[in-house]
């Protein structure tokens, strides 16, 4: 790869229609919310969390609205607000989801049509690839 | 001499190594998924690589927030496996090879990758489901395993040519190691797949196959795939791929297919397998 300019890399990165890219700035606002995801993989702490969620919750630095779309489960609002999918997967396997159960609540579909989309192919990528571009 | 003899790359969704432990690997829905690694399983029984060197991306599982290293290597004797949220798969443990990786660590340094050393390190689905598709439940992983791993969560990314030429390094590295071992890289992870936001489940068949094409024969072509084209044409998680160029590039010049599967759907994601042999 040539050089290239930081800022278009960045730009370019905020041109995907329904996708919010894991940036250093996104990375920097979910450092919190992303431990505490990431304290989900040890079993005494999914105890502790199941027992009681708000009082988990509140030995970490959260937001208030992140922590509220922790216990509401909006994985959107979560994305948008720092969270990583990587890291958030702790929590929707804590709570028993598989990944296409959990995935498909952020598209708006129910799990039986997101599945029925994944048997016919996907989402095509035509029509998804850019904002700017409309395509 | 040691050498490497081939490259695999797989993809490593989460669900196959459910599927092999939970005995579903011949149903409807995996049945045509697993018939693509038979092919590969009997191969690998011939091959008996001494030492796998194997690509893959921790998915937020050794790695937290704290320490993010672009490309790190596993020099321990042995790695654990992780819980990631629904306890640690039911696996043998993976040996590793801690003379060649210490030698392989110090080659690439030497080289200008500045790699980050682990000794302690558990391991995820990345690095588990492609043994499991690979030997399936053996009682002990009959190779041993040096992870290396790359960041593909957090932006940016090593470039695609920088991992071309990190694979490049590393069979120099390879290379130069004394013991007379036979050496297979792998590269994990990919293909199309979008795990987040409304245009989660994107997948492009075509795209797919295009990038396996570029991985045969003596074209470099791939190593110059911006980061953003992974991004709109593969969703936000096909960046994985750029791991299977750490792969590619380390077989040289020249590559021949020896075999080659693709199929959608898998969980969230197409899945793709292919084994190159060197053709220098």
């Amino acid at each position: 790869m040539t050089e290239q300019n930081i800022h278009e890399y960045l730009s370019d990165l905020d041109d995907i229609p329904g996708t919010r890219v894991y940036t250093a700035s996104r990375a920097r606002q979910g450092y919190h919310l992303n431990q505490f995801a990431m304290s989900l993989m040890k079993p005494e702490n999914r105890e502790r969390w199941k027992a009681d969620e708000r009082a988990y919750l509140a030995d970490w630095k959260l937001s208030d609205a992140q922590r509220q779309a922790v216990l509401d489960r909006d994985y959107n609002r979560l994305l948008e607000l720092g969270g990583n999918i990587y890291y958030l997967a702790k929590v929707f396997s804590t709570d028993g989801l598989s990944f296409v159960q959990a995935v498909s609540s952020m598209t708006g579909m129910s799990v039986e049509d997101y599945q029925a989309m994944m048997m016919a192919g996907g989402r095509p990528a035509e029509g998804n690839r850019s904002i700017r571009e409309g395509n | 001499m040691a050498h490497i003899s081939a490259g695999v790359a797989t993809s490593h969704v989460p669900l196959l190594g459910v599927a092999v432990d939970q005995g579903k690997t011949q149903d409807d829905y995996f049945g045509p998924i697993f018939k693509g690694y038979e092919w590969t399983k009997e191969w690998e029984k011939q091959e008996q690589p001494d030492v796998v060197i194997l690509v893959y991306n921790d998915h937020a599982s050794a790695f937290d927030m704290n320490l993010i290293p672009t490309f790190a290597i596993g020099c321990g004797d042995s790695f654990g496996i992780c819980d990631e949220g629904w306890g640690p798969r039911p696996v043998p443990d993976v040996e590793g090879h801690p003379d060649l990786a210490w030698h392989i660590a110090q080659s690439l340094i030497l080289d200008e990758f500045d790699m980050t050393i682990i000794n302690d390190l558990d391991v995820d689905h990345g690095l588990t489901v492609p043994l499991s598709m690979m030997f399936g439940q053996p009682e002990k992983w009959p190779t041993k395993v040096i992870p290396i791993a790359v960041n593909v969560v957090t932006y940016p990314p090593p470039s695609g040519n920088r991992c071309w030429a990190l694979g490049e390094a590393i069979r120099k590295a390879v290379e130069s190691f004394p013991d007379d071992l036979n050496v297979q890289i792998w590269g994990t992870g990919g293909m199309s797949h979008q795990l987040q936001g409304p245009r989660a489940g994107l997948l492009n068949r075509e795209w797919d196959n295009r990038f396996l094409d570029m991985m045969v024969g003596d074209s470099d072509a791939a190593r110059h795939i911006p980061h953003i084209e992974y991004l709109r044409e593969t969703g936000s998680e096909g960046i994985e791929m750029v791991m299977w160029l750490v792969m590619r590039g380390a077989l040289g010049r020249k590559t021949r297919c020896l075999h080659r599967h693709y199929h959608i759907p898998c969980s969230n994601t197409a899945i793709g397998h292919i084994v190159l042999e060197p053709d220098n």
